[in-house]
């Protein structure tokens, strides 16, 4: 290794040292934040009460040895007959916390954590980072460029053509060619279509071709509504839930393995992690309280009410009635992933967005290329035989070979 | 000896409106000569300018509407049932009975909506067969002329008012003793019985009555007397050999259709390894549905049937060396009946003698030919009795006289609606103001609704908890399959509530079973709900002998001779007793014999017609019994001479829109002999008046196939001798050489390429042998693919939308030596009495389809699985594929049927409409449409197998009308897989054939010769 090399890897590896420090100086609170959420957020949040009491301020009320002992194994408190332990368990519906095998230091991690996030002044938007990112980068727009060109061009031309006219009179001047008789506007009009002919038929097909493409793309696109995003009652993000929070998307669109339509969640399905998540990093308390309304669910009493009303979606992917579409074919027999018709739903889609164009095409375009999951399929298993019969030297055989193509698969 | 087949009288006469709907398949007037002579400009409705103005606004309207696609909603549940799958149809087991009709069922629901009624196979009772009225139950449930709150005096009122009324009502009426009376049809259910006997120990002056529209309280009168039992007795006609049934519609319509259909079918099946059928022989007036599937049919007049009975008794005691007794005379009749008493007596202890009558002494005389035979202990059960049809007519008569005297206090009347199913009627109604408290628990303000003071209407059996037992110790439990959709409540909580006692009747209802039925079965109510039947052992049937005085029976007969012209009445497969009637589908079902929808009508002998010179659609004054009423004449060939029918249970005229003002009540002419509900009358005057002619609404000549030979038939005999008798192929001349021709098969010389197969091939075998007529399939492919109804005016214009229909040949043994070729006037005297061939059709499903050559945009196309399919969204409505079809299955929509007020029926309205199948489209005006073979069903059963990594199984999908076929003659299936049903079926060398083989179309679906057993003939 010659001289300048190592040199180059010494000054490369100060900065790295240096991070692997600034790191390490991190990984106490780190910890203390990750330790809470995997052990403790499923039942305690900071300042609410969810199943277990809100934890502002718990060393304050509880000295930290006490505190130490009933984190790890709160039921031997309690048996041990302390008054206190007895007491708090009462004042929580006896829901017993589970004992944790956690280190002391670990435990204080978390106290510290709790300590941080107490001091924490309430803010609206939770100062979390902005999830919302536009569904589409927004091309600049060219048409001022295309302004200025035309104005320079029109300058240009200007120019050009009181050059050329100075130029014809000098030419006239010089060589004593008296000057053309005046025209009308009109005749100058058909003198100059008269020597220009070509570049007026090339116009008017230009205009015809431009006309019909035009026409045709339009025309194809009516009833089309990819990339339709309406505003949605509840500001319900994917990106959040499928893609931060890693939420399976079948967890919520339970339809979708057992028949033709996914199927929007009910309220009750929401409610299964919003029972004690009250609080969103986005909106706040703001969009989980469309929830409750919807439920008349009371978060302070956990209580349910009469005054129950359906969330009224809006939908954005319709299919016309002719055509019939079933979920669980793709999703179970097809193993098509969700992603694949819905697009990337968890990476970018804060609201929900018609990826797809949902037209006939398309659907068959993907029938036609598809090879159908045939293996380990008893269905399938004359089937294939019957194929390899018909198409000798072919193993894998697309949707279109076991007639997928055929109106009556969709249309009945 | 060779048959001519034809479809009605018209075809025979060639009437220029037969000729028309022959060679015009699709008739319309289009006043061409009019718009060319420019007479239309002023006087149309449309002149043309305005056409080109409504023109141009409405493509401009299409387009704008075309580019903005609105803004749909979706609403989920906010707590989502549990076994409710959005897209995913669930089956509750119930129990449909609606005190006429009886059937353990299972409830196909959507979303919570009940759209669709299939048999339950674990009834053995019914075993997963329903008939064309239960089936269309459901859309009953959706209908509009529901009445949505109790009613007091025709105002909505609510039911703490009407509650406390009555209660008050009724304890001042108990207090002085005075008569309350419950008045229903059969009550099948024992827990709505307890709940009756918990009223009556409330109230002790209470009485309960039954009746039937249509009363058999003869045969539990004779029952009494000839053996001690005051019972029906189940009939087990599968043990029968030979069936001899007297004026009794037993596969249609009498006590228990359901399961009789299914057991006469399977002593009609033949196959390699069944080579005998039952012989059945009826005597009946008019051409019913058992008449017609009959071995032998005699037609007597109604006069004559008390003979009939007497001399068969007397034949068969003859030859059983029993004394007789002193019949009427048979007259002309006697050869036949004795023939038929060798038959029988030939299959002693495998012989049934069915009779419809109810006439006591006739009954009477039956049970002793019955016990003579040995049937008791074999083909008759009377120990484990049928618990349909328990009204008992001599209970209504002391109630009828009561009420006339004002001497009732309160009447409750559930399930029965006798203003209009009494002879007396109008008195009843009048006695009904002379009545202190008057309720009635109508689902609508019926004729008998509308006179009581309170209606408190029931809920519909698919809203109810209930129970059934339609034989001893066969139990069926029914629950709701829908949340009630108005403010009604069971009849049960009415009573329990008035009793003092509300109690829900769910709760009444499993504590009711859990001590009852539950504990002796020793099974849950869990397991009972679930499976919707409990069925306990079942007593031995042990033999009978008659003890009734058999002198007096026949003297009894001796006395009642007819005069003049004799007429009866009876029911249709469709209306039945017609508390249905307010039913689209069944109002449009074609009956089964006359193929006339919407309408009943007096049906006489082409015969009679001649010498009357009346004509079809002649309106009659038909007289009897003081009554008269105006009905159009119908020519129906096989109606007894010197007799007429009319159907029951039409003339409806508080039923709803859709019944109200259809047909005539024929009730009033019925009438009460000797404290029994007699169904017949002698001595009718019937009058031509100079009402115009009325058009009936009949498809039978319909969609013809232009008198090819299609229906294939033979006789047992011939059969035997030779599997193929009566299936000959014809045969082409081929050019196999130079000049060598063969006679080829049709099939064998081809113009078409073969379609490559793919891993199903579907088919559909039909037995002629089996199919009854019943409409039963009618109705379920309705329901399941969204069939609009059209009315009555479009059927006028052959334009109904049955994707199936059952075709109705007569036939008759024609020498044409007799007559040129080709000239059907001889046949006139034998068409008078024809045989009857019923062959179910529907699209073929060709391999070779003409209709998918013809079609322009390639609507309809051929799948790899053997189907024809049709493309709604594609079609342009050209109809040159119909023009195409040889077998005349395709339909095309004249107009937006479901959204069009014209078409007032289920698809207009929210509510008819909740009854649609989701799964199928409702299709579009001018499109074409024709059976998929319930592609929806194919599709689902692929992707349940394809789920689930395994292979189809035989028999898991099935089409809707193979489903709730009650004789099991269509068979749906797969020929690709072996060991499946139909290819069992299939037998080139036997009964198999496909319709017009010699078009070479090589049809998917294929029919099984029809097979009449005429041995008994010899033997006799």
């Amino acid at each position: 290794m010659s001289k300048p090399y190592f040199s180059r890897f010494l000054h490369s590896l100060i900065p790295a040292i240096f991070l692997t420090i600034f790191s390490f100086q991190f990984v106490n609170a780190q910890d203390g934040e990750a330790l809470f959420n995997a052990n403790c957020k499923a039942c305690h949040a900071v300042k609410e009460k969810v199943v277990g009491p809100a934890l502002e301020g718990v060393e304050t009320r509880h000295d930290h040895a006490w505190l130490l002992k009933w984190i790890k194994n709160s039921q031997a408190v309690i048996k041990s007959g302390d008054e206190k332990a007895i007491k708090l368990f009462n004042d929580n519906n006896k829901v017993a916390m589970p004992p944790f095998n956690l280190k002391d230091a670990e435990i204080d991690a978390i106290l510290a954590y709790v300590k941080k996030e107490s001091e924490k002044q309430e803010t609206p938007a939770g100062g979390a980072p902005t999830a919302v990112a536009p569904v589409k980068e927004q091309s600049k727009p060219i048409w001022p460029y295309l302004l200025i060109a035309a104005v320079v061009l029109i300058i240009i031309s200007g120019i050009l053509r009181s050059v050329q006219l100075t130029l014809q009179k000098t030419v006239r001047a010089k060589n004593n060619i008296p000057e053309p008789p005046a025209m009308t506007r009109k005749a100058r009009t058909l003198y100059w279509i008269r020597n220009n002919k070509k570049l007026i038929a090339g116009i008017i097909v230009l205009l015809v071709v431009w006309g019909n493409v035009k026409g045709w793309y339009t025309l194809m696109s009516i009833g089309v509504s990819q990339g339709y995003t309406p505003d949605q009652p509840i500001a319900y993000s994917h990106m959040l839930h499928a893609g931060k929070l890693q939420i399976q998307c079948i967890y919520c669109h339970s339809g979708a393995e057992k028949g033709k339509t996914a199927g929007i969640p009910s309220a009750n399905v929401c409610m299964n992690c919003h029972k004690f998540v009250k609080k969103g990093p986005t909106t706040g308390t703001e969009e989980i309280a469309k929830i409750y309304k919807a439920l008349d669910y009371d978060p302070s009493t956990g209580t349910y009410g009469p005054n129950q009303h359906p969330i009224h979606w809006t939908r954005v992917h319709n299919l016309p009635d002719l055509a019939y579409f079933n979920h669980s074919q793709h999703v179970v027999v097809g193993k098509v992933a969700c992603q694949t018709c819905h697009g990337p739903v968890q990476d970018s889609m804060t609201v929900i967005s018609q990826y797809s164009p949902l037209t006939m095409g398309w659907c068959i375009d993907c029938h036609r290329r598809t090879p159908v999951k045939m293996e380990g399929n008893a269905y399938y298993t004359d089937f294939h035989k019957t194929l390899m019969e018909r198409m000798p030297g072919d193993t894998v055989f697309t949707v279109k070979d076991i007639g997928g193509l055929e109106c009556s698969r969709c249309h009945y | 000896m060779s048959k001519r087949y034809w479809k009605g009288e018209e075809e025979l006469r060639n009437d220029a409106e037969f000729v028309r709907l022959k060679n015009n398949e699709f008739y319309e007037h289009l006043p061409l000569d009019e718009i060319v002579s420019q007479k239309s400009e002023s006087t149309s409705l449309t002149p043309r300018r305005d056409f080109l103005k409504f023109l141009g606004f409405s493509v401009a309207a299409a387009s704008l509407a075309a580019c903005e696609a609105p803004v749909r909603k979706t609403i989920p549940y906010i707590i989502k049932p549990e076994e409710i799958t959005p897209g995913v149809a669930d089956y509750y087991a119930s129990t449909y009975s609606d005190g006429y009709d009886y059937c353990s069922v299972l409830v196909k629901t959507r979303e919570g909506r009940p759209i669709k009624i299939e048999g339950n196979t674990l009834s053995t009772v019914t075993n997963g067969s329903v008939n064309a009225r239960v089936q269309a139950s459901v859309l009953s449930l959706y209908d509009n002329a529901r009445i949505k709150n109790p009613m007091y005096k025709g105002n909505e009122t609510n039911w703490e008012t009407v509650d406390k009324d009555i209660i008050a009502k009724l304890s001042e009426i108990s207090s002085n003793g005075g008569k309350i009376r419950i008045l229903s049809a059969t009550v099948l259910s024992p827990a709505t019985s307890k709940v009756i006997a918990d009223f009556s120990a409330k109230y002790p002056s209470t009485k309960h009555i039954q009746y039937d529209a249509i009363s058999v309280a003869a045969m539990q009168q004779a029952n009494m007397e000839s053996f001690g039992v005051r019972a029906i007795p189940t009939y087990k006609f599968d043990n029968a050999d030979v069936i001899v049934g007297v004026a009794c519609d037993f596969l249609a319509n009498w006590i228990s259709p359901v399961e009789y259909a299914r057991q006469y079918a399977a002593t009609r099946k033949l196959n390699k390894g069944k080579k005998n059928m039952s012989r059945h022989i009826q005597f009946e007036t008019a051409l019913s549905v058992t008449g017609s599937n009959a071995d032998k049919r005699v037609a007597v007049k109604p006069s004559q049937q008390g003979a009939v009975v007497a001399n068969l008794y007397n034949a068969v005691a003859t030859l059983a060396g029993a004394p007789v007794v002193n019949a009427p005379a048979a007259g002309d009749l006697k050869a036949g009946i004795e023939e038929c008493a060798k038959n029988l007596w030939n299959a002693k202890g495998k012989a049934l003698v069915v009779c419809g009558i109810n006439n006591k002494a006739i009954q009477n005389l039956v049970n002793a030919t019955n016990s003579l035979l040995g049937s008791y202990g074999s083909t008759i059960d009377l120990d484990n009795p049928c618990n349909l049809r328990q009204g008992n007519d001599a209970d209504l008569s002391a109630l009828l006289t009561e009420l006339n005297n004002g001497e009732v206090a309160a009447l409750f009347i559930y399930n029965c609606n006798p203003v209009y199913t009494l002879p007396s009627g109008k008195s009843f109604g009048e006695a009904l103001g002379k009545t202190g408290l008057t309720v009635s628990f109508a689902d609508r303000a019926d004729e008998t609704a509308s006179l009581c003071q309170y209606i408190c209407p029931d809920h519909h059996p698919l809203e109810s908890w209930s129970d059934a037992e339609p034989k001893a110790g066969k139990y069926s439990l029914g629950q709701p399959t829908i949340a009630p959709l108005f403010s009604t409540r069971q009849v049960q909580e009415s009573l329990l509530a008035w009793a003092g006692t509300p109690s829900d009747f769910h709760k009444y209802l499993s504590e009711f079973w859990k001590s009852g039925v539950l504990s002796r079965a020793g099974i849950g109510w869990e397991k009972a709900l679930q499976e919707g039947v409990v069925e306990l052992p079942q007593n031995a049937a042990k033999n009978y002998t008659s003890a009734s005085d058999l002198n007096a029976a026949a003297a009894a007969l001796a006395g009642s001779t007819g005069s003049g012209f004799e007429g009866v009445f009876y029911e249709k497969t469709g209306i039945g007793s017609g508390h249905q009637a307010n039913n689209p589908w069944l109002q449009e079902l074609p009956d089964p014999v006359s193929k006339v929808t919407w309408d009943n009508y007096l049906s006489v002998n082409p015969k009679d017609a001649r010498e009357k010179g009346w004509n079809q659609g002649n309106i009659v004054a038909l007289k009897a019994g003081g009554t008269s009423v105006n009905i159009p004449v119908y020519i129906q060939p096989g109606q007894a001479f010197g007799t007429a029918s009319v159907a029951l249970g039409y003339g409806r005229t508080a039923a709803g829109k859709v019944a109200n003002k259809v047909g005539v009540n024929a009730y009033p002419l019925c009438s009460m002999k000797d404290g029994l509900m007699t169904y017949s009358i002698s001595g009718a005057e019937i009058q031509k008046t100079v009402e115009e002619d009325y058009i009936l609404a009949s498809t039978q000549t319909h969609h013809t196939m232009m008198g090819r030979s299609i229906v294939k038939e033979t006789t047992l005999e011939e059969w035997k001798k030779d599997p193929k008798a009566g299936n000959e192929q014809e045969l082409f001349k081929k050019k196999v050489g130079e000049h060598k021709v063969e006679l080829k098969k049709a099939t064998e010389i081809t113009l078409w390429d073969e379609f490559p197969k793919g891993g199903h091939n579907w088919g559909m075998s039909i037995d002629l042998n089996a199919c009854i007529g019943c409409g039963a399939c009618v109705v379920a492919c309705s329901a399941e693919n969204n069939v609009p109804v059209v009315g009555k005016d479009e059927v006028n214009r052959s334009r109904e939308m049955h994707w199936m229909r059952i075709d109705r040949y007569f036939s008759s043994d024609f020498d044409p030596k007799e007559g040129e070729k080709g000239d059907l006037k001889k046949m006139e005297i034998p068409s008078d009495m024809p045989q009857v061939v019923y062959q179910p059709i529907m699209c073929q499903h060709c391999a070779h389809a003409p209709c998918e050559t013809v079609c322009p945009v390639i609507a309809t196309s051929h799948s790899s699985e053997g189907l024809n399919q049709m493309t709604y969204n594609r079609c342009v409505g050209t109809r040159y594929c119909a023009n195409n079809c040889p077998y005349k299955v395709r339909r095309f929509n004249w107009f937006l049927y479901s959204d069009n007020p014209q078409f007032d029926y289920n698809m207009n309205n929210e509510l008819g409409k909740m009854v649609l199948n989701p799964d199928v489209v409702v299709r579009s005006r001018g499109v074409m449409e024709k059976c998929s073979m319930c592609i929806q069903r194919i599709q689902e059963g692929k992707l349940n197998a394809k789920r689930e990594g395994r292979k189809i199984k035989d028999g898991e999908i099935n089409t809707a009308c193979a489903q709730t076929c009650p004789t099991q003659a269509i068979t749906f299936g797969d020929y690709l897989d072996k060991g499946s049903a139909i290819n069992s079926l299939w037998d080139e060398e036997g009964r198999s054939y496909h319709l017009l083989e010699e078009l070479d179309v090589q049809p998917n679906v294929f029919y099984l010769t029809k097979v009449r057993n005429t041995e008994g003939k010899k033997e006799a």
